[in-house]
């Protein structure tokens, strides 16, 4: 790192705001270049701002409750006096004890009511509105619906506590193994990277589901399902981290600062620890925050193959609201080419539009967010 | 060469033997309960039962695991999969009957349909990501970089789920709506969904598939849709046949380049930049040459050898889209397979027979690739 603060001196953003006399922390001098970096980058900041959105979000979610008016506003608003009280009455109860903590409250409508509900805000002056995102019609036969808006909130800390789980510690494994098979080489290296060569072999979603299909019988809570799903995805996930950190690693281990460390008496452990994987981090932090957008996607995906991560299908996940809306769009197109005059004929663009949006939102700005930071920690990439 | 060959394929050895090892281990965790349902006809046969034992006895599960081991390398090496099972909701959708067939036999069945896709996708990235790379990186930063990353970032980062129900969508609704096609209801998205039309849109309206046309849609003679329907141009549905199967290839097909060419595009990219700055390069310009030539000739050709490494690691992610795509779509492919075998009742059988096979696919991509890249780089085979 030697190298690195010299260099620093040298820059524009922190020569000029160091206090004279002061010896200010390097390592803080030095995120503030990369952030000054990445400032320039417009892609990379509206990345940002995206994604700290999505944070704020989900630091909120556990503070909103759905409101459970919602429909019984959108009744009295549309439907006429006589049906008006029965309309009232099938407005699905919430028991938090028979279902997930977080799941959204469902809808019942009655028979012959659409059992779509199209974005509404009402002017009603104490709630958001019925169902400002409009509805996700579940079981269209049984008319039960979800509020989708309350879905994305409250899966926005189970969809990307997730994926940041996944990719945390496959980056861990990935980092342990990899800067141990780079630096120890002979044997140890070429055992590790026969292993992920095997599972590198397999293609990726195959490995999650195949493994999710013979061991998932065994995990029947909430918690136990999302735990096998997490292992299951990092031991998919960790030799591509495995072998970027080892590539890197060996690149590292040549370096002149490495061979200065060790001249000057430093063990292998502390060069490892200070000076090898300090420096290997960058291309593993970059192809971490790529996976972290996809990994919805790829719950998406898995759900809608018919695979039932969770316990009850009302469960809200970005990937798995994406998931339900594309599988009910069959069914919606079917009823419209039927006869339009059983039920008035809606295409129900919302259910498809809002979780789509969500998860490519937070895939791309994610995303842009990475590449702005590989060009920004990256000093061979900087102008 | 030769010696390089060789010694490729010798390395290949372990990875085979490792993956079938970890298809092993996932086998074994299934419950024993659940393997001998799907063998037996008996499906609720408990311990102790005559059935149960014959069952343990055929599985080989009554003998030790390294033994266990090795019988299942040796039928998996020669080619013995295991049978479907007659309960499974795969043999009920696949009208496979209560027949148990050879899992390898079905699987034949199934191959040709993805190989054409995939191989029709494979065109399609190439046309677009290889031209569109190289301008990328000579007009580096410029609107065409920035429109051209944007572009492939944002198929990256859609659902590919959603985006392909989208798309399917699109097409019956811009070639007519929703009025049947040919006769009745059921061919709502008779041209543009399945991998062959009903009898009753052929011309002449006969009730059966031509005789090529086997009963569970394996073609004759060379198995390939496309190929034999144009090997039977003179008959009545030949070219009919081979026009329609081409015409439910290629929605999914453009839908699988879309998503893929994001990653492809950024390497041919990459690889462009780096040839770019190289001396042979500056010396080419230095003698004058047109910027054409420079950049089609020197950097171009150069730049090439990176990208077939690159194809051969994109087979491997472009695999795993094709049970999405080819669930949506309902192609007859070895994905839709898997995904109508991950439902429950799940058919284990199908699920570790096609991901052991398209691992072998992968495994074989691979070697091709390498070799080509020995075959187009001297450094790589000498060094």
């Amino acid at each position: 790192m030697a190298s690195g603060k010299l260099a620093s001196e040298a820059l524009e953003p922190t020569a000029g705001t160091v206090a004279a006399g002061k010896r200010p922390n390097p390592r803080l001098d030095q995120y503030r270049r990369t952030f000054y970096f990445l400032r320039r980058n417009r892609l990379a900041m509206f990345g940002l701002i995206v994604v700290l959105f999505w944070i704020g979000v989900a630091l909120y979610s556990p503070f909103y409750s759905a409101p459970t008016s919602h429909l019984e506003a959108y009744c009295s608003s549309t439907v006429t006096e006589g049906t008006n009280s029965s309309c009232a009455q099938t407005v699905c109860t919430y028991e938090p004890g028979t279902v997930p903590t977080g799941t959204p409250p469902c809808y019942q409508v009655p028979f012959g009511e659409p059992s779509v509900v199209p974005p509404t805000i009402s002017l009603h002056p104490l709630s958001l509105g019925p169902l400002p995102l409009g509805s996700l019609t579940v079981d269209p036969a049984l008319g039960i619906m979800y509020n989708i808006m309350a879905g994305l909130i409250k899966g926005a800390p189970w969809s990307m506590g997730i994926a940041a789980a996944i990719v945390g510690t496959g980056a861990l494994v990935g980092l342990l193994l990899g800067s141990l098979a780079g630096y120890r080489g002979g044997y140890l290296d070429e055992t590790i990277m026969r292993f992920t060569d095997i599972f590198l072999a397999i293609p990726g979603l195959f490995l999650v589901l195949v493994t999710l299909a013979a061991v998932g019988i065994y995990f029947t809570t909430l918690e136990a399902r999302v735990g096998i799903l997490i292992v299951t995805f990092v031991v998919t996930w960790w030799p591509i981290y495995t072998r970027i950190v080892r590539g890197q690693v060996l690149v590292t281990r040549e370096q002149k600062y490495v061979e200065a460390a060790r001249a000057s008496g430093a063990g292998s452990g502390r060069i490892l620890r200070k000076h090898i994987i300090p420096n290997s981090l960058y291309p593993v932090f970059v192809q971490l925050s790529l996976d972290v957008g996809t990994i919805p996607l790829l719950l998406g995906a898995i759900i809608f193959l018919g695979y039932q991560i969770w316990p009850s299908a009302y469960f809200p996940e970005w990937g798995t609201i994406a998931a339900y809306a594309v599988e009910n769009l069959q069914g919606f197109l079917l009823q419209c080419s039927i006869s339009s005059a059983v039920a008035p004929c809606v295409f129900p663009w919302w259910q498809i539009f809002f979780p789509g949006l969500t998860l490519f939102l937070f895939c791309i700005s994610v995303n842009f967010l990475s590449d702005g930071l590989r060009d920004a920690l990256d000093p061979r990439l900087r102008r | 060469m030769w010696v390089y060959i060789v010694r490729r394929l010798l390395l290949v050895i372990p990875v085979i033997i490792g993956v079938m090892t970890i298809t092993f281990i996932l086998v074994s965790l299934i419950p024993t309960t659940t393997r001998v349902a799907a063998y037996t006809t008996a499906r609720d046969a408990k311990p102790g039962t005559p059935v149960w034992d014959r069952a343990i006895a055929a599985l080989g599960l009554n003998k030790p695991v390294p033994v266990q081991w090795g019988i299942y390398i040796f039928n998996s090496l020669t080619l013995h999969w295991g049978y479907t099972s007659p309960h499974s909701y795969a043999t009920q959708v696949g009208k496979l009957g209560s027949e148990a067939w050879p899992v390898a036999t079905v699987l034949g069945w199934y191959l040709p349909y993805t190989l054409e896709l995939a191989a029709l996708s494979l065109i399609i990235i190439l046309a677009i990501a290889i031209p569109l790379g190289n301008l990328s990186a000579v007009y580096r930063n410029r609107p065409l970089d920035q429109a051209a990353r944007v572009l492939s970032f944002s198929g990256y980062a859609f659902p590919t789920f959603l985006l392909a129900a989208v798309v399917l969508l699109a097409a019956v609704v811009l070639s007519g709506g929703f009025a049947p096609t040919c006769h009745g209801l059921a061919d709502l998205y008779e041209s543009w969904w399945g991998s062959w039309p009903p009898p009753a849109c052929l011309p002449g309206s006969p009730t059966t598939l031509p005789s090529w046309i086997g009963p569970h849609l394996n073609t004759s003679p060379t198995g390939f849709p496309t190929l034999d329907a144009l090997i039977h141009w003179n008959t009545p549905a030949g070219l009919y046949l081979a026009w329609q199967s081409i015409q439910r290839m290629i929605l999914p097909a453009l839908v699988i380049a879309y998503t893929y060419t994001a990653s492809i595009l950024r390497f041919v990219r990459n690889s462009m930049l780096e040839v770019m700055n190289l001396d042979f390069v500056r010396t080419a310009r230095a003698k004058g040459l047109p910027e054409r030539v420079v950049v089609n000739r020197h950097a171009g050709r150069n730049s090439l050898n990176v990208t077939v490494t690159i194809l051969g690691l994109t087979f491997a992610f472009f695999i795993t889209g094709f049970p999405i795509i080819e669930d949506v779509f309902q192609l007859r492919g070895i994905g839709y397979l898997f995904a109508i075998s991950i439902q429950p009742v799940e058919d284990f059988g199908i699920i570790f027979g096609s991901t052991l096979l398209l691992t072998l696919i992968v495994v074989a991509a691979n070697i091709i690739v390498d070799v080509l890249y020995a075959y187009l780089d001297p450094r790589v085979r000498l060094g």
